[in-house]
Parts: structure tokens; C-alpha cells; sequence
């Protein structure tokens, strides 16, 4: 429905044969790394609602949809797999490289966790440390990825500040949303306060998104040539239905109006995560195939032709 | 110091992509991958309409946004200004191609190598030499032919001009070609507004 295929690369104004000067779709980011975004930032929002409440079920899950979910896709996603320890060694200049130490992070300090919880591993003292890396490096996998796409001025629509704040908004939106699941599905959380603390913040969350989304969109319609393309692309073009759709409509405001008028039950809660995870996830995948690149020069505008 | 840069004149181009030829010649290209193109654009409505030919290559930014996101270290810097990428240290992660906002970086994909320049698997003894410089998933670029400039030559896209819309040089001399166009024709850098600082500069 949404493929980036060629009779849209070639309509006007697009150049998708590599001959032509025109506005060009970024395509190396593509489903994989989507769908790693998606984990990491999921699994990373999850363990960090999970740990303030010291929700055992929600930190192992957020550990292994970010340690073995989004390591998978990166891993399909990467030319060399086989060279993917590589990527730690520049964390001076690249997010990428930062992200992974923030994974390598969360994932050693959450699990060291993980056994301090169940078998008390950790020598005394050492606790409040564990803990605080452990939610240090979540912090960095849920918002690095927001820093690598907004670090470079290439394409416009993700040259903005507001690229981290929609990756954290998302990770904990699904975070909460995953904990009242779990929390409904019979792992229950030790205190009922919490519920309805997580509850409304779910609620508070999915609102912020929407801003952040609306903030995004209206960015990128006052931004660069390429920006805007991004914005066409994503509200008029062929990708506005499964945007409008999916991520406003079904990620966004179904999910907002269940929660605000009808009781919660095991089936709602189902159906609102359902509806925030599709959502999240077409709102990933939608990002990177709205990524335009600016004209490499316009003739017509440089030379005053 | 020197300090390599490029200069098109947009003028001179006749779009006749030998640069393009030469290239993939030089650089012993796998079928789909470019290192440097000429795009054509048409400019104006009927019945006033041209068409422009625009050179286009990798441009050497001072401040670029390739090698500052690269994870592995694989893209730098040398001395002389040429940004390389280091096949051996690229991890096909992507994040340049996604950085570079002039579409400069080029995945090497398996099949482009095994197909051969003629999609039937058999290869010629010319990309069997080739093909050995490349491994598959990596990104590649552009290095200005840096072993011919190491040898005194020119990059084989400018060797091969047959008008000289192409011209190679050091930007930190002021009395070479490069810099002499650059200053008496008002040269431009492509999307300066990237704040990357390119080494490749249009005249018109």
C-alpha cells in the first residue's frame, strides 16, 4: 500500500533514475532498521516503566525484545554482520556507536538486575549503582536513535530536535502500555496505586505523541524544499493513508477515545496496546520512507536561470 | 598545504557522461553503482525550455557529515583533504548513506559482484581483477582516483572530459586553475545551506 515502488520515485519532481535532478528518496533505512528501532525503543521504554515500579516480568521482557529483538534486525539490517563489533569504537563523533554502548549498558546492568532481584547477586552497597546504569543505558536506547536520524542536516524532515522526544514519548508509551497488558494477562504488579499511576500516564503519553507528531508535521511543512516533500509525501501523497490512518488514527486517537469513555478490561487493554504497537510501528516505518533528500543542485535557483 | 578540490563548469558540460564511463572504468564498478553521474534537468515552459547538465560527484566536505557519523571509523580524512572509506573497517551499517545529503554513498550488493556486468554469473577477467578491491555489504564512494593523484595525475573523470567542464587542483593555492575559477567566476558549493563544506565548486 505503501511501497516506495517506482512509478512514485517517478513522478514529477522526484528523480528515481540516477540521471535526473530532483528530490531522491533516502532507501538504505529501510524495514530492518525500522523494525530495530522499534524494538529497542519498546523494549528500552518498557524496562524503565518496568523499574520504577520494580516490576520483575516488564524488566525481563524489555531485556530481551531490546537484547535479542533489535540486536536480530540490526544484525539483518548490517552489509557485514560479522564486522558489527566495529560499530562500538567511534562514540566520540557517532550516535550509532553511543547507542551501542548504551545497549552493551543496559542490557549487562538490567540483567546483573535481573539476578540481584532474584538471587541477591549483587554485594551490598552496589545496588543503587547497578540500578542507575542499568536505567542510564535504557535511557540512551530510548532516545539515541531520535539523536542518529536528527544528527545529520541530509534529510530535512529528520533534522529536528523533536526526533529524540517522539523516540522517548514512543518507547514509554509502549512501555506503559505493555506493563497494563502484562499487568491484565496475569503478571500482576505488586502495588494497585501503580495501575492507575501507569494508566493515566498511558493517557497523558499517547497525547504528547500526537503533539509531538502534529509539531513534526508542521516542521517539516515550514521547513526546506525537502522537508515539505516529506510532508506532502506523509498527509497527501501515498503515504498519507496508512499515516493519517494508522498512525494518527489507529496508533493515536482510537486507542485515546477507549481509554478516556470506555472501562478497562483484559480485551481493551489488549486492543490499546494492539492499536499503540501498530501505530509505533507504521510510524517507524513511515519516518524512514519519508526521509526525501534535497535536490543535489536546482539549476533554476542556483544559476538564475 | 594542498587541499583537493573540484570545479564543474556547468557551462562546458555537454552531458555526454564519458566522465561517468571513465569512472566506472577506473574504478572497476559493479553494474548500478556510480561514483560520479551527470544529471540532466530541464529548465523553463514551453517554448522557452533548455536543458542543463549537471556533473555530479562526491564532495570532499571539509565538515562531512559521512565520516562524522561513521561508527567503525572506516570513512576519514586524509591530509590532502580526499575523504576515503577503509573497506576493510565498513560495516554496511548505512548511517553514511543516510548522512550524505548529495546521494554520494553506494552499497555494494552481492549479486552486483556474482552477476557480473552481464547478469549471467560469468565474469570478465577485467571485473575479476576489479571486483577483488570490493566486499559485498559495504558502502563506497568517490576518493578523487586518489593512486592516480598520488601519482601526479589528474582523477580519470577529468582526464577524460572532452571539454573541460571538470577541473582538479589545490584549493589552498591560490594561483592554481581551481581556485582561480572559483574566485573570477563567483563558484558555488551545492546545498551549502548542509553546512558541510564541500570541495567540489559550480561555475556558470
Amino acid at each position: 500500500m505503501f511501497k516506495v515502488s517506482l512509478k512514485n520515485i517517478l513522478r514529477p519532481g522526484f528523480a528515481g533514475g540516477t540521471f535526473k535532478s530532483g528530490y531522491r528518496f533516502q532507501k538504505y533505512w529501510d524495514t530492518p532498521m525500522a523494525t530495530a528501532f522499534f524494538c529497542g525503543e519498546t523494549g528500552a521504554g518498557l524496562f524503565i516503566i518496568s523499574m520504577l515500579m520494580d516490576f520483575l516480568p516488564g524488566i525481563i521482557f524489555g531485556l530481551l525484545i531490546t537484547g535479542v529483538g533489535k540486536t536480530f534486525f540490526h544484525l539483518t539490517h548490517m552489509g557485514v554482520p560479522g564486522k558489527a563489533w566495529r560499530a562500538m569504537l567511534r562514540p566520540d563523533r557517532s550516535w550509532i556507536s553511543r547507542g551501542l554502548w548504551g545497549i552493551i549498558f543496559f542490557v549487562g546492568f538490567g540483567s546483573i538486575h535481573v539476578l540481584e532481584m532474584l538471587f541477591n547477586v549483587v554485594p551490598a552497597g552496589l545496588e543503587p549503582a547497578v540500578y542507575m546504569l542499568a536505567i542510564a543505558g535504557a535511557m540512551v536506547v530510548v532516545t539515541y536513535q531520535g539523536f542518529a536520524m536528527s544528527h545529520s542536516t541530509a534529510i530535512s524532515f529528520w533534522s529536528t530536535g523533536l526526533m529524540p522526544i517522539s523516540s522517548m514519548l514512543y518507547g514509554l508509551l509502549m512501555g506503559a502500555s505493555l506493563v497494563l497488558f502484562l499487568n491484565a494477562f496475569g503478571f500482576s504488579i505488586s502495588s494497585p496505586e501503580y495501575i492507575s499511576m501507569v494508566g493515566l500516564a498511558q493517557v497523558i503519553l499517547i497525547i504528547a505523541v500526537q503533539i509531538c507528531l502534529f509539531s513534526l508535521l508542521h516542521g517539516a511543512k515550514n521547513g526546506s524544499k525537502g522537508a515539505e516533500q516529506s510532508y506532502v509525501l506523509l498527509t497527501k501523497d501515498f503515504l498519507a493513508r496508512p499515516f493519517l490512518f494508522g498512525v494518527v488514527g489507529v496508533g493515536g486517537l482510537v486507542p485515546l477515545l477507549i481509554l478516556l469513555f470506555i472501562p478497562t478490561n483484559f480485551i481493551i487493554n489488549l486492543i490499546v496496546t494492539g492499536c499503540v504497537m501498530a501505530g509505533f510501528y507504521l510510524f517507524r516505518l513511515l519516518i524512514f520512507k519519508a526521509g526525501v533528500l534535497d535536490p543535489i543542485l536546482s539549476p533554476a535557483d542556483i544559476f538564475k536561470r | 598545504m594542498t587541499r583537493y578540490g573540484m570545479v564543474f563548469d556547468v557551462k562546458r558540460c555537454i552531458g555526454c557522461n564519458a566522465c561517468t564511463v571513465a569512472c566506472k572504468q577506473e574504478n572497476s564498478l559493479p553494474d548500478g553503482v556510480f561514483f560520479t553521474r551527470t544529471l540532466s534537468a530541464e529548465i523553463g515552459e514551453y517554448p522557452n525550455v533548455s536543458r542543463t547538465y549537471l556533473p555530479t560527484i562526491c564532495n570532499h566536505c571539509e565538515d562531512a557529515p559521512c565520516e562524522k557519523v561513521c561508527p567503525s571509523g572506516a570513512t576519514y580524512t586524509r591530509d590532502d583533504g580526499i575523504v576515503m572509506v577503509d573497506g576493510e573497517k565498513c560495516i554496511g551499517c548505512g548511517s553514511c548513506a543516510v548522512a550524505c545529503p548529495y546521494d554520494m554513498r553506494t552499497q555494494i550488493e552481492e549479486t552486483q559482484i556474482t552477476n557480473g556486468l552481464f547478469g549471467d554469473g560469468n565474469l570478465t577477467p577485467f571485473e575479476e581483477q576489479g571486483y577483488s578491491r570490493f566486499e559485498c555489504g559495504t558502502f563506497t564512494k568517490c576518493d578523487f582516483c586518489s593512486e592516480r593523484v598520488d601519482g601526479g595525475l589528474d582523477p580519470a573523470c577529468v582526464a577524460t572530459c572532452p571539454t573541460d567542464a571538470r577541473v582538479f587542483g589545490d584549493l589552498d593555492d591560490p594561483d592554481s586553475k581551481v581556485s582561480k575559477l572559483i574566485r573570477d567566476r563567483m563558484g558555488r558549493q551545492p546545498l551549502p545551506e548542509k553546512n558541510t563544506r564541500p570541495k567540489v565548486y559550480y561555475i556558470d
